[in-house]
């Protein structure tokens, strides 16, 4: 296989909340194309590091880069300009309009300009474009329903159509399976597995069969530090991670 | 399933349309053209109170479309009226340009007003952007106090009188309301195509989740700072009338009490809705005209006005619609369960299936 070039380099990145040290010296590389989960107990830091590549805050230390570019003093509307979309751990939608609205505002995410003063109901092309982002997440008979009426799962599902709508280059997502049935989770693996193989995939995930079913290797945060990387097979077998999540001495 | 779904579209398509916003401005259209023909005293009812209301109203509706659509509560609306109210004094007797370029040039000084704000202010939110606002507000009242070469200080700059524009005369006060009112309703358009517009729905996503706009990778301050000129630019045309009404412009339309007055507007017809408020324009100059009739402490009625509003309908007199819907359509649905006590629950709630339940 080619080595392909890499999507995310955090090298040295450190956070600190005043006197509390979110991430400790965190190093790490995601190639393009590669999926990465992101695991470890509540409080580990995996939020904080998304954040932080995510350039919603600003590192103390070290630096972030997206594509060879070091991007450590960008915003994150800059970031996302140039191909980083994710989701958060809570949905942070716009509860007032539709499903539908929702995506089509994350599909028309760039300029201001004069264009964005025509009727948002006469750009068909964009609208066609939303029903089958619906489709995608299995949401396409609630797309005119407003946000504010749908369950907590569909939520989840109508994030993840929003930030597949700016067709990233790396897709972020924070817990996509919380407050989802079985049934909806498999349904997720599945979307997950299915995505272009061009898309890299970053996913922070307390549900471990999601997390390792989806992942060619995975990255194991413990109390602001990486302290394990490895595939999902070495992840399962690793006694430092039954430690981690059954309280084995290693906490 | 096909069916029902059918059904629902079909009803849809003409229920979309009888909204409650909907319904308020047909009714404030329609009365704002009748209202010359069916007043007994022109002279007294059309500038005191059509004309009033009309640039009271589209000043407010800024300040709505402001907190309605962006999140942001502007109390510098009444102020970019104001400066294109001096605009179009000093431009037209000061400097003694012609009528129609020196209203244009207002309109554009109006929104530039606008615009600074924006650049100071839209960092902020909430209080912070309220106090933002008010502050400078304050600060081009005491600059407008003072300036006496372009204001005309307290003096300020008069007379002003209404233009004959050519092709209509606004010294006719019949055409000067018609002429208000259109430029009401061209504003009430224009903020309604900017709300279906995608730069509409862009900015209520920012109301809503400027995180997750920022992620999406939207400018969230540059879309802001749009927002906040169109509105100054649409008070600028409250502005406009507002002038020509008073023939004259000094430091009292900028001042406190008129900022607060267009905010008491804003409340009082509806903060939520854009039609509502020309109803809190009209109860505002109505309680301006004949307060004084019952009581020496008219200001004290209208503050009494006020509060009853917000304790018994928070949502503004606009609220009164849906209270008044909801009260026959619960008539309607005690009749409907006399009539057919097995009607499943469900059903009883939506308006329309209870008439169908009277009806059979």
């Amino acid at each position: 296989m080619p080595t392909r070039e890499i999507a995310i380099a955090l090298t040295d990145v450190d956070k600190r909340f005043g006197g509390l040290r979110a991430v400790k010296n965190v190093s790490l590389e995601v190639r393009a194309g590669e999926r990465v989960s992101m695991i470890g107990t509540n409080g580990a830091g995996k939020s904080t590091l998304f954040n932080l590549i995510a350039g919603v805050f600003p590192v103390s230390a070290g630096s972030v880069s997206m594509f060879g570019s070091v991007v450590t003093k960008q915003n994150t509307a800059k970031r996302a300009r140039n191909g980083l979309a994710r989701t958060f751990q809570t949905s942070r939608l716009f509860e007032q309009l539709t499903a539908e609205e929702n995506v089509f505002i994350a599909l028309g995410g760039r300029g201001l300009g004069w264009r964005s003063l025509f009727p948002a109901r006469s750009i068909e092309r964009k609208w066609n474009r939303v029903a089958e982002l619906l489709t995608t997440v299995g949401l396409s008979s609630e797309s005119g329903r407003r946000v504010a009426d749908l369950s907590h799962g569909e939520q989840r599902q109508l994030e993840l159509a929003m930030a597949l709508a700016a067709d990233p280059k790396i897709l972020m997502l924070d817990e996509p399976a919380a407050g989802f049935s079985p049934a909806e989770r498999q349904q997720l693996v599945k979307m997950l597995t299915t995505l272009p193989s061009e898309i890299t995939l970053l996913l922070i995930e307390h549900d471990m069969d999601i997390a390792l079913q989806v992942a060619d290797r995975v990255i194991v945060m413990h109390d602001g530090s990486k302290i394990l990387e490895g595939t999902p097979d070495e992840i399962r077998a690793s006694q430092v991670v039954r430690d981690i999540y059954l309280g084995g001495g290693h906490a | 399933m096909s069916s029902s779904k059918q059904t629902s579209a079909h009803s849809g398509t003409w229920k979309r349309w009888v909204t409650t916003q909907n319904v308020v401005v047909a009714v404030v259209i329609v009365l704002g053209v009748i209202f010359p023909l069916v007043v007994d005293r022109p002279r007294f009812w059309l500038p005191n109170i059509g004309v009033r209301t009309l640039w009271m109203g589209t000043i407010a509706m800024s300040l709505v479309f402001l907190n309605k659509y962006v999140g942001l509560l502007s109390l510098a609306q009444m102020t970019f009226a104001g400066i294109c109210s001096y605009g179009i004094g000093y431009f037209s007797v000061t400097m003694g340009l012609p009528i129609i370029p020196s209203i244009i040039l207002s309109l554009g000084v109006g929104s530039l007003a606008g615009y600074i704000t924006a650049l100071i202010a839209v960092r902020t939110k909430a209080i912070y952007f309220m106090m933002i606002t008010l502050a400078l507000s304050q600060v081009f009242y005491s600059w407008a106090s003072q300036a006496i070469e372009v204001t005309n200080a307290r003096r300020g700059i008069a007379p002003i009188p209404r233009p004959n524009l050519g092709f209509i005369d606004l010294n006719d006060i019949t055409t000067f309301y018609y002429f208000a009112l259109f430029l009401a309703v061209l504003s009430y358009v224009i903020f309604r195509y900017t709300a279906k517009s995608q730069f509409g729905l862009a900015i209520q996503g920012i109301k809503d989740s400027p995180e997750r706009m920022s992620a999406l990778g939207y400018n969230v301050n540059r879309y802001r700072t749009a927002a906040l000129t169109l509105a100054a630019f649409v008070a600028s045309i409250g502005g406009v009338i507002l002038v020509f009404d008073r023939n004259q412009v000094d430091p009292s339309f900028v001042s406190l009490d008129s900022t607060l007055n267009i905010l008491v507007v804003a409340v009082v017809g509806g903060i939520g809705s854009l039609g509502g408020v020309f109803i809190g324009g009209l109860v505002f100059a109505l309680l301006q005209n004949f307060a004084q009739d019952f009581t020496d402490r008219y200001m004290t009625l209208t503050g009494l006005v006020f509060i009853g509003v917000l304790l018994f309908f928070p949502a503004g007199l606009v609220g009164l619609g849906p209270i008044i819907r909801r009260l026959f359509s619960k008539r309607a649905k005690t009749s409907a369960s006399k009539a057919s006590s097995d009607t499943p629950t469900v059903e009883r709630r939506a308006g329309t299936h209870n008439k169908k339940g009277q009806h059979k």
